[in-house]
């Protein structure tokens, strides 16, 4: 027995000691997931603080045969299409607000990128923006192939779909996303264009 | 612009040979559509993991604690209402029997006598038909019926034993025997 399903043991016999350790190996992969389905820091807080609570007053009905990340993962996973299923119309509009109606302070397209910013920070930053614009549940499973490295099948068994209705959810978010990117190329095509010198 | 097998491999993620790698590119080329396929299956492999702020397990803890608070406290609040409720309840369905023990005490006697002696006496009715039953009834069923009505008790018995048996063994989902 390894020692993450001593901990879960523990756990499920009440021990918050247990619990506790298994928060902290946890936190990132969870809080990411959060992250990367709402887009806001606050909101990944709150949901990933959620998920684990779910996740302590549920561990009676963790299945020991299945690894303990997929477990967690799932909850968070639900937890965050809920969510947004909840927020639909307010969420990610550029006058967004959160519960309580603060806005959020998004980043200004038009202001000029500073230098030291890399190509590579651009393009995660590009993928996250583009990752608002898919269906939620087709976003929980592009994050979970590409942020996790799940297969089909642990999708299937996380997001309770088949792995055929995963294979397909996956393609059709890769397509939206392509065509994304190849919108915003042409964009920022028609924005150079007409700066730039005729010499070049 | 035939996008096939190329958008297949971008869109699996499959690992190319020299040779498909040299097609992908020459395609790649060309092709507006597999470019941008291409471009976003290495900016979402490229993709970094963000953690949370620091003291995410203290927060937690907090949270979890006030979470049982609540979770205490509404289970007190469940028992009381549960507690009171079945009072209050018991005292509506007793009401009338105890009004009638304090307003007639030796009224209330006679019947309890009375229903005690009628349960005594149906007894013992029952037992002496039992009794006539258990002399006459060897005479009419044969011996082949016996054997059939006691094969039949037998087996109702073990199917009964065995139900009970697996049952007991059954472990809730998730935990381990």
């Amino acid at each position: 027995m390894n020692e993450e399903m001593a901990w879960v043991i523990q756990a499920q016999q009440g021990s918050d000691e247990a619990f506790t350790h298994l928060v902290e190996t946890y936190q990132t992969p969870v809080f990411n997931l959060c992250y990367r389905m709402l887009g806001e820091p606050d909101l990944a807080e709150d949901a990933a603080q959620e998920t684990f609570l779910r996740a302590f007053q549920h561990l009676h009905r963790y299945d020991q045969k299945r690894p303990f990340a997929t477990w967690l993962l799932s909850i968070a996973a639900h937890y965050c299409i809920d969510r947004l299923r909840r927020r639909k119309f307010s969420m990610f509009s550029m006058d967004a607000e959160d519960d309580e109606g603060n806005t959020f302070e998004l980043p200004d397209p038009d202001s000029p990128d500073p230098e030291a910013e890399s190509v590579k920070g651009q393009t995660r930053g590009r993928i996250q923006g583009m990752l608002k614009d898919l269906d939620n549940t087709d976003r929980a499973a592009i994050i979970m192939r590409y942020w996790y490295d799940y297969s089909e099948a642990e999708i299937a068994e996380s997001l309770r779909l088949t792995v055929s209705a995963v294979k397909s959810r996956l393609h059709r978010a890769r397509k939206e996303l392509a065509g994304l990117w190849q919108e915003e190329e042409t964009r920022a095509e028609t924005e150079r264009r007409p700066y730039e010198s005729p010499a070049f | 612009m035939n996008h096939q097998p190329f958008e297949d491999w971008l869109l699996n993620d499959k690992n190319l040979t020299s040779t498909e790698k040299r097609e992908l590119d020459l395609h790649l080329r060309t092709c507006v559509h597999c470019t941008a396929l291409s471009a976003t299956g290495l900016a979402l492999r490229s993709a970094n993991v963000i953690a949370p702020a620091a003291g995410f397990t203290v927060r937690f803890q907090e949270r979890l604690a006030i979470q049982k608070v609540a979770e205490r406290r509404r289970k007190l609040w469940g028992m009381m209402v549960l507690l009171i409720g079945g009072a209050g309840l018991l005292g509506w369905f007793a009401a009338p029997y105890i009004y009638t023990f304090i307003s007639s005490p030796v009224e209330w006697f006679t019947a309890a006598i009375g229903y005690f002696l009628f349960i005594i006496t149906s007894l013992q009715a029952l037992t002496q038909v039992v009794s006539v039953l258990a002399r006459i009834l060897p005479d009419f069923i044969p011996p082949y019926m016996w054997m059939v009505f006691i094969s039949a008790l037998a087996g109702f018995g073990l199917l009964w034993t065995i139900s009970i048996w697996r049952f007991s063994r059954r472990t809730p989902q998730g935990v381990s025997a």
